[in-house]
């Protein structure tokens, strides 16, 4: 009887979900391209010739997009939970007004990737942006850098971009967790005489451990595939500085007609959030077990 | 509840509208006309003018078949394109970039047209070129133009220099643009951003030095040129971010005293800046020796989609296909007619602005034409920017773009 429960779901999960990841697997083994497409006659399997080439040949420059993607993901999901989990800690205080400032700070996670993608290249432009303006005021800097244009500050600017972006996203979920702390824990603690840092790592980041975990791994994953952000912004440049494993995998696609090799690129993507994926999951079953 | 209920209305609402654009659409068929649908990007309002002008146009001439238009993004325009070959759903019609047009044909989207009553030998060699795969035709060119040099001859007066010319080289270019570059103005500016709009535009300077879009280290002298101009500060390099339309912004704001442009910005800067001060003459030469700059030929072709019935689109090419329709509806859109004979027109030959485009034209070469340009385009694209920002030497970016161009099948 169970199973006729689990029928519509398993029917959903196998057309939307199974059904185009299996296309996409046998789409990298194939050789389709902008000369084979509309000729199925001459579509081959080639076994994983499409890997070899994005990992080994010349004008691939997979490695680098991978390397890129983890310096994005490493970079923003720092700041982001630092950031984050102070803003958590202050909310979680009562103080007049905090539930309006809260919302503001969700601004960021509401407003379309896009705005905020075209709002950061304005602030970031060498001349007239507000960025530059503010630093040479501080005297920071004595002249405009060229922010979105030297390989290795353009970097800087999406992982800046997409800090902003995903701060409420950390704050929200530690929030929640913050709020599973019994109050009289901290009371007892207090009583016996702990500090404040004492306080925050002996017991606020030992309780809210699991959800920390969540927000790392879902934060991983999130910010791995992150697409249309950098694509408004540098579109993986100057000189593929900023190609990330989504965009390589959509320009081989959609703009060489390469239909395999980006089939390929979008599985290396897969193939790493697949990972992060199975240690999410371990992750929750043995928090259920300690429950 | 209430959401639900709110939800279903919506539904119930967006059912109703597709019913209603159902009937708009079957109210041609009513009258026992054929559909004809054609697909664009244009954006401005005189493209589409002249969109509007040409099927209102077909739409009187004959009652057999009543065309409309459909706006696609550009941004979106060719995955668009891609998924309507996966899907079929498609227009009988595409208006695209000429370079797209190979890619295209090999992917299917275009049917052979070969036997259509059209004129082919009047067209012009290079553009009728892109609408072809293997002798077979699969449209016609509907515009073509190509860059040449834009100067502010108030700034050029202003610093005691003489405009250039046609006899302008290399060394006197740099020259002027280091005499120029003072106060927040660059002595020049063109698009190099990385997709094909930057390509468009650099590829040239390679061809003039000698290299093809295959043969890169031959072209070496063009990567020099671009690296030394651009540390001298005369060559800005905000142009790795630029587009066609970010240079020319600059160029009417005075930030730019000498810009590489198309005919197409005319009307833009005729509508914003009219009192700028501006010449236009072909892109500089090598050296004295050599012949005229090479330009790269843009504009758009007409393909047709590979359907069971396609006469409703034939029958829209052969109207274009008469010499004043077409002539018409370039001097709308600002760029030239694909004929030799059209473009001979007096509205282009005595304006001394048009005639330095015509004259750049006679030395334009397409892009490609391959199936695999959009790879080249990327892959060129690349050294150009290593170039522009420092990060190669131009050797090293000639030596490795090469490997990179080699690589592609």
């Amino acid at each position: 009887m169970g199973f006729i429960f689990t029928l519509p779901a398993a029917i959903y999960m196998l057309i939307f979900i199974g059904y185009p990841m299996i296309q996409n697997i046998i789409l990298s083994l194939k050789n389709v391209d902008v000369y084979s497409f509309a000729r199925p006659e001459n579509q081959v399997f080639v076994g994983l010739q499409n890997y070899i080439d994005l990992f080994t040949s010349n004008n691939s420059i997979l490695v680098t997009a991978i390397i890129n993607t983890l310096v994005f993901t490493v970079c923003s999901i720092f700041f982001q939970f630092i950031i984050g989990f102070a803003l958590a800690l202050l909310f979680n205080k009562k103080f007049p007004g905090c539930s309006f400032f809260r919302g503001v700070t969700m601004i960021s996670w509401l407003l379309p990737v896009t705005v905020a993608g075209l709002l950061f290249k304005f602030m970031f432009a060498s001349s007239g942006g507000i960025i530059n303006q503010f630093l040479q005021t501080l005297h920071l800097i004595d002249r405009p850098l060229e922010w979105l244009l030297q390989p290795g500050t353009a970097m800087v600017a999406i992982v800046v971009a997409n800090i902003w972006i995903g701060i409420p996203f950390n704050m929200m979920l530690l929030i929640t967790g913050l709020t599973t702390i019994p109050a009289d824990v901290y009371e007892s603690c207090s009583l016996d005489g702990a500090n404040k840092f004492q306080t925050l790592f002996q017991i606020t980041i030992p309780m809210i451990k699991p959800a920390i975990m969540s927000v790392l791994t879902l934060g991983f994953v999130y910010t791995f595939k992150v697409f249309d952000l950098v694509w408004v912004m540098t579109k993986g440049g100057p000189v593929n500085s900023t190609e990330l494993l989504s965009t390589y995998a959509y320009r081989l696609s959609f703009e060489e007609f390469q239909f395999s090799k980006g089939a390929a690129a979008a599985n290396v993507l897969f193939v790493i959030l697949l990972i992060a994926g199975i240690f999410y999951i371990k992750l929750i079953n043995e928090e259920e077990e300690i429950m | 509840m209430k959401r639900r209920r709110t939800l279903a209305a919506a539904l119930a609402a967006a059912t109703a509208l597709g019913a209603l654009s159902g009937t708009g659409l079957t109210a041609a068929a009513e009258e026992g006309k054929k559909e004809v649908v054609i697909w664009d990007y244009f954006e401005t309002d005189a493209q589409k003018e002249m969109m509007q002008t040409l099927i209102d146009g077909f739409n009187a001439s004959q009652d057999e078949y009543v065309a409309s238009h459909t706006y696609v993004p550009f941004a979106d325009y060719e995955k668009q394109l891609t998924l309507g070959i996966a899907s079929g759903e498609l227009p009988d019609l595409v208006i695209l970039d000429g370079c797209s047009m190979a890619s295209f044909i090999e992917l299917g989207l275009f049917g052979d047209i070969s036997d259509a009553d059209i004129n082919w030998d009047e067209y012009i060699p290079g553009p009728l070129e892109s609408t072809m795969l293997d002798g077979k035709h699969y449209g016609i060119p509907f515009a073509t133009n190509c860059t040449a040099l834009y100067y502010n001859k108030d700034m050029f007066d202003e610093a005691g220099i003489d405009y250039p010319d046609e006899n302008t080289t290399w060394d006197e270019f740099r020259e002027m643009a280091k005499a120029l570059t003072k106060d927040g103005v660059y002595g020049f500016g063109n698009a190099a951003t990385n997709t094909d709009e930057g390509t468009f535009q650099c590829l040239q300077w390679l061809y003039t030095a000698g290299g093809s879009y295959t043969d890169i280290e031959s072209g070496v002298d063009a990567f020099t040129l671009m690296q030394e101009m651009i540390e001298e500060g005369s060559w800005t390099k905000e142009c790795v971010n630029w587009t066609q339309s970010d240079v020319n912004n600059n160029f009417m704001a005075g930030n730019l005293a000498m810009q590489q442009n198309g005919p197409w910005q005319i009307p833009g800067i005729e509508a914003n800046a009219p009192d700028l001060n501006y010449g236009v003459t072909v892109l500089p030469k090598k050296d004295a020796e050599a012949g005229q700059a090479t330009s790269i030929l843009g504009g758009e072709n007409m393909g047709v989609v590979n359907k069971d019935d396609t006469s409703g689109a034939e029958a829209f090419l052969k109207y274009y296909d008469q010499t004043d329709v077409m002539v018409e509806a370039m001097k709308l859109y600002g760029s030239y007619p694909p004929k030799t004979e059209a473009a001979q027109d007096t509205y282009w030959t005595e304006d001394p602005i048009q005639q330095a485009f015509l004259l750049q034209i006679e030395t334009s070469i397409p892009r490609g034409p391959s199936a695999s340009w959009p790879s080249y385009s990327s892959a060129i694209q690349t050294g150009f920017q290593e170039v522009m920002t420092s990060a190669k030497t131009p050797e090293q970016a000639a030596a490795d773009t090469q490997a990179a161009v080699d690589a592609i099948q």
